[in-house]
């Protein structure tokens, strides 16, 4: 009989480490599947960016010639267009959160927000991943860098409890009413326009400024385009945003809480 | 979730409680393509129970000390599963408490956690952490888990080039050299040749010598005898007999006659 037979002493790590330990697992596993199964691998995920990217430079600079954002265009596109990717890429796959790892659910009872949260982690690792193309086109377009780019970092942690609390809500519902994940993917398309990517708040009409706040995007993009346009700061838009987010994280974690139950026996 | 035992409750005493099952009741909807409302999906534990709902346990309580080994019998649909997969937590009771103080082993869809395109290495690096191994602790057992599930030809093959029967026999393994104290095995040991179906046989002989608690589904008396010393019978999702397994045995062929 080997020794592995014996009776194990007392178990090992807390709830807390156990919880990383196997976000951190299924994190790499989704990265690792996304690359093994691809020859680009890691351009893939900066290539859709760069494409819409090219598409709405073109239009605004070459055939409309209408000012919208700041100049250089490329920079300002894209340092919003990079971090809709990861609302975007989180959101739409937290519809099939459940649905696509049904087997693996029914068969471990690690905590359930893990299966929504490693969304969130693997998505906004390849946009970390991606920074590097900003960055190479700041230099090349020769954008202007200021102080506030010190803000970077607050833009990503407002966008991870934004994000984390979208997709706890949308993860749930989706395996009871099926139609929402289409609903989400238009939404999503909604928002994508409704957000300042492709134009910056000051853009939009008067009236219409006050109201962009309460789109918690519009904050955290402001965050991240401060350090290349410092104009585009609005701490307004980063205070209700922020709040928003964090309102809209208690009902994630509420909505998750009470639906769990359901949410196993269904799959 | 995670474990509601205390510290206390966590010492290697022989005979303590592992499992506390109190009161347990779960209910389903009969037709799953049933209209949902809002109100049903967020009503919590104390709300009644509707017509098109039934319960698939009800009433169910018992407790299992460390060492045990309990055969859960009873005929298709009577609630055996998903008794098991209370006690595994992968679903939660909507009635009484379900207490399971120590780790548990699941041998219950086993091949739920393989993705097909990993390898059979990362596959197992994989299933092995989220039950709760860490990379060393795989490192030092990866000799032995690829031994017994007699693959070690297909390290590198990607897990959907494999037949279902290697697919078994290494999901088994992996979960074999957990060190949990509760093994919870249903019926997936049906699969797989005699051959491999007897060595993991053999290999919970072992694990039950070693002072594992054992939690068995099965409709194969031979099996059951062979593994159990208690047996719980379920009928129509109630406890209707929980005593030495022949007794249970006996009962049930009696109610089957």
């Amino acid at each position: 009989m080997s020794a592995a037979t014996q009776l194990p002493p007392a178990r090992k790590g807390g709830g807390w480490s156990r919880y990383r330990h196997s976000l951190w697992l299924l994190t790499r596993r989704d990265l690792r599947v996304r690359y093994s199964t691809s020859a680009l691998g890691y351009v893939w995920s900066i290539l859709d960016p760069l494409v819409m990217a090219g598409i709405y430079w073109f239009v605004f600079t070459q055939v409309f010639q209408r000012p919208v954002g700041a100049e250089p265009y490329i920079v300002f596109l894209l340092s919003a267009l990079l971090p809709w990717m990861w609302f975007n890429g989180s959101v739409s796959d937290s519809t099939r959160a459940f649905l696509r790892e049904a087997k693996l659910i029914r068969s471990t009872k690690i905590p359930r927000t893990i299966w929504v949260n490693r969304l969130v982690l693997s998505k906004g690792i390849e946009f970390v991943a991606s920074i590097p193309v900003l960055a190479f086109f700041a230099v090349f377009s020769g954008a202007a860098v200021n102080v506030d780019l010190v803000w970077f970092p607050l833009g990503i942690l407002l966008q991870a409890v934004l994000t984390v609390g979208v997709t706890l809500i949308v993860a749930p519902l989706v395996v009871f009413f099926r139609d929402l994940e289409r609903a989400v993917k238009l939404a999503l398309r909604f928002l994508f326009y409704a957000s300042p990517i492709i134009y910056g708040t000051h853009d939009l009409p008067a009236e219409l400024q006050g109201w962009a706040a309460f789109n918690p995007l519009s904050g955290v993009f402001s965050l991240y385009r401060a350090g290349f346009f410092p104009d585009q700061l609005d701490w307004y838009q980063v205070g209700v945003g922020g709040l928003m987010s964090l309102v809209l994280l208690a009902i994630g974690v509420l909505v998750f809480q009470r639906s769990e139950r359901s949410v196993l026996k269904e799959i | 979730m995670g474990d509601v035992g205390s510290g206390a409750a966590r010492q290697v005493a022989a005979g303590h409680d592992v499992i506390a099952v109190e009161k347990v009741g779960i209910r389903f909807k009969r037709n799953r393509r049933a209209r949902r409302s809002f109100k049903d999906l967020f009503a919590g534990r104390t709300r009644r129970s509707r017509p098109d709902e039934f319960w698939a346990l009800r009433d169910v309580s018992f407790t299992v000390k460390q060492g045990e080994a309990i055969g859960v019998i009873g005929r298709n649909g009577q609630g055996k599963s998903t008794l098991l997969k209370l006690v595994a937590e992968v679903v939660l009771p909507d009635e009484g408490r379900v207490g399971v103080f120590e780790g548990v082993a699941p041998l219950i869809e086993i091949t739920g956690g393989f993705v097909d395109d990993l390898s059979v290495r990362d596959n197992v690096y994989l299933t092995a952490g989220l039950h709760g191994m860490t990379r060393k602790e795989v490192d030092a057992r990866f000799e032995s888990i690829i031994d017994f599930a007699e693959i070690g030809d297909f390290l590198d093959t990607p897990y959907k080039h494999l037949s279902s029967g290697m697919r078994v026999r290494i999901a088994f393994s992996v979960i074999a050299q957990l060190e949990e104290p509760i093994i919870l095995v249903d019926e997936v040991l049906a699969v797989g040749d005699k051959g491999f179906r007897e060595k993991c046989y053999r290999r919970i002989e072992e694990l039950l010598a070693g002072g594992r608690t054992l939690f068995f589904v099965s409709h194969n008396e031979r099996d059951l005898r062979r593994f159990c010393t208690r047996g719980l019978y379920l009928d129509k999702g109630r406890l209707v007999f929980d005593g030495p397994i022949d007794d249970a045995l006996a009962r049930y062929a009696a109610d089957t006659a």
